[in-house]
């Protein structure tokens, strides 16, 4: 009983691979697996910033605007100023950055919530690309360094390396957020900011800092995207969004004690690549996708936050049943 | 700082408002008529699908609380106002069904919905944010599947009659919009029922040792809300006269911007029903202005985007003042 809900998710997970598996050989080959690592990179590298957002009780619905800013700094950057590709790959994650000092400044020097100062950014960020691209064209760029185009379509030992990328990001955002003091820090704010306060943390500094961060890390997804089509496509990183808050959300009902965490955060982002990719392997038309994923979408969530209530619960016996004897 | 500024709190507790007649003068100014009767009703029958998803989204709001990540928000709303619009557009012109069936299918969809986010929030226990989010996802999905992501014209007379009817002159749209408006406000702020609503919001813990029920609550303003959706479907259909994929996401942006732009218009800085009303209308205003402006369409995102952090920033200091 106990293990079922604990490990609940995963046997969920496990379960539609086997499905997946059974109605389309496909879906299991070597090929398709790396498929989905890829796929997912992008996703991971959002949803991590988020989990660093949420974690200290904030939400960030800007992350798309940050993703979109770098992929569109270090294009412009080497299109009109012919920028060799490491000040262009430093354009665009400082280019990043802005977004998160200008969200920065809404929550910390304005209090203005997180939510409303992001949409704010998020409007603002987006108007911004309509006006210089005219609306939302394309900046294409076909002759782009090969350094640059290894973001995403380079290897290390046969590894793809946004999946490398995105590996070693997840694992210096879980050593910063679950192993260091820092990351207590956060986790402490997020639970409880008042108190957090009045131990003497400089809850302003932190946050201000993790909104730079986040964002620097949403434009190196960017860099990556704009890397692996070789242009910029204004208003691409909205799509990430949603499924990056879904994924911190998952993530946090996964952990027994419901905080985000990054570990949780990787299943999520998984689980969410492999039905997006399983589903695309069945063959279903458009609308019938949407709905389906839609439908399991809501499925796993009420599913992982039952599961941790189920388990909070079976805890709470196990607890009655020892102060007993 | 009492002393040197007497009156500081008043103006800065109007200075949210005030920045939007400003800008309505400064645009009545440059436009001409734009103070004539024709153009009100224009931005009336512009701004009434926003206005009622507002209500509907305030309803939720306050029973869950203000804040905006731990507290009450209903994001699905626009898609399921696109949803019940979707299944309305399809057995009113693919199935050549009657408007009543329409409407039974368009209400059953809609409260579908709003029963759904009820069952996660209330039953298993989401953050509203959360839940709803993904319901909005999943109900976009839905709509897709219904009306197989194609557009569906409509033109049943009812649905051009609230597009182009007027009694005595004025609009059709802007007599159901302001009924609606008084039901909700009526429901919510002058029954012991909406009372307790706002109790539930106001004070969880404080509300149930007043032995308030709290889930019956939560449930009553998500189908609530769920209602508002279904008749914004009508509005949804009429404006495009039929269904046309993709609205929900300008619907859900202006949605929550009028919602807690109506927010710092309240002197307590509260979601309150006809404050909501306001922002919608306001929102609406603006947007028709810098339309007759001539201000160039990408711009208008850059403009709304600042002006929402201002006031939004002006009612938070005065906020901190108070």
């Amino acid at each position: 009983m106990y293990i079922i809900a604990r490990y609940g998710f995963i046997i969920l997970i496990a379960s539609f691979v086997v499905v997946f598996s059974i109605t389309n050989p496909v879906f299991v080959q070597p090929g398709n697996l790396l498929n989905i690592l890829e796929g997912a990179a992008i996703l991971l590298i959002v949803a991590l910033a988020m989990t660093l957002i949420v974690t200290a009780g904030g939400i960030d619905l800007s992350v798309g605007v940050a993703l979109d800013f770098g992929a569109a700094l270090a294009v412009v950057a080497m299109v009109h100023f012919a920028a060799p590709w490491p000040i262009a790959i430093l354009a665009g994650i400082l280019g990043g950055g802005l977004v998160g000092l200008l969200n920065a400044g809404l929550i910390v020097g304005l209090r203005v919530s997180p939510f409303l100062a992001t949409l704010g950014t998020f409007f603002i960020g987006s108007s911004i690309q309509r006006i210089f691209t005219g609306g939302g064209g394309p900046i294409s760029f076909r002759r782009m360094p090969d350094e640059f185009r290894n973001l995403a379509v380079g290897d290390v030992f046969g590894i793809p390396m946004e999946v490398v990328i995105a590996t070693v990001l997840a694992l210096i955002y879980f050593f910063g957020l679950e192993r260091s003091i820092h990351g207590k820090r956060l986790h402490a704010i997020g639970i409880q900011r008042a108190a957090a306060e009045n131990a003497g943390l400089s809850v302003n500094r932190l946050l201000i800092l993790i909104f730079i961060i986040a964002a620097m890390t949403a434009a190196l997804g960017g860099l990556i995207a704009a890397a692996n089509i070789r242009m910029f496509t204004p208003l691409s990183g909205f799509s990430y969004l949603l499924d990056a808050i879904a994924a911190v959300f998952i993530g946090a009902a996964l952990s027994p004690v419901g905080r985000p965490n990054v570990p949780g955060t990787v299943i999520a982002v998984l689980f969410l690549t492999i039905i997006a990719n399983g589903l695309n392997l069945a063959g279903l038309t458009f609308a019938t996708k949407d709905a389906l994923s839609g439908a399991i979408l809501v499925m796993a969530l009420a599913l992982a936050v039952m599961q941790r209530n189920w388990l909070k619960s079976l805890q709470n016996q196990m607890k009655g049943s020892q102060d007993a004897q | 700082m009492p002393v040197l500024f007497p009156y500081m709190r008043q103006i800065l507790s109007i200075l949210p408002l005030l920045t939007f007649l400003l800008l309505l003068i400064y645009i009545a100014w440059n436009v001409p008529n734009f103070l004539s009767l024709s153009t009100l009703s224009l931005i009336l029958v512009q701004a009434s699908p926003i206005l009622i998803l507002c209500l509907g989204l305030s309803a939720v709001v306050i029973v869950g609380g203000e804040d905006i990540v731990s507290g009450g928000i209903d994001l699905s709303l626009p898609a399921t106002a696109v949803f019940a619009a979707g299944t309305m557009a399809y057995v009113l012109s693919r199935l050549e069904g009657s408007l009543f069936l329409a409407f039974l299918a368009g209400l059953i969809a809609a409260l579908g919905i709003g029963a759904l986010n009820a069952i996660l929030v209330s039953g298993i226990g989401l953050t509203p944010l959360l839940a709803t989010l993904a319901t909005f996802v999943a109900t976009v999905g839905f709509a897709d599947f219904v009306t197989d992501n194609r557009r569906i014209n409509v033109n049943h007379p009812f649905i051009i009659g609230l597009r182009d009817g007027t009694i005595f002159g004025v609009p059709w749209s802007l007599f159901g919009a302001l009924l609606i408006a008084t039901l909700i406000s009526f429901l919510i702020h002058a029954t012991p029922w909406g009372r307790h609503l706002q109790a539930v919001g106001g004070g969880r813990d404080a509300a149930k040792l007043a032995r308030i029920k709290i889930r019956p609550k939560v449930i009553g303003a998500f189908m609530i809300a769920a209602a508002c959706a279904f008749i914004t479907a009508f509005y949804v259909l009429a404006r495009g006269s039929g269904y046309s994929p993709g609205v929900q996401d300008t619907l859900l942006v202006e949605m929550v911007l009028a919602t807690f732009l109506g927010a710092t218009f309240s002197p307590r800085r509260v979601v309150t029903v006809w404050g909501a009303a306001l922002g919608a209308v306001l929102v609406a205003a603006m947007d028709l202005g810098f339309k007759s402006m001539g201000v160039n369409i990408f711009w208008t995102g850059l403009i709304k985007g600042s002006l929402i952090l201002f006031v939004v920033s002006l009612s938070a200091v005065s906020r901190q003042r108070g």
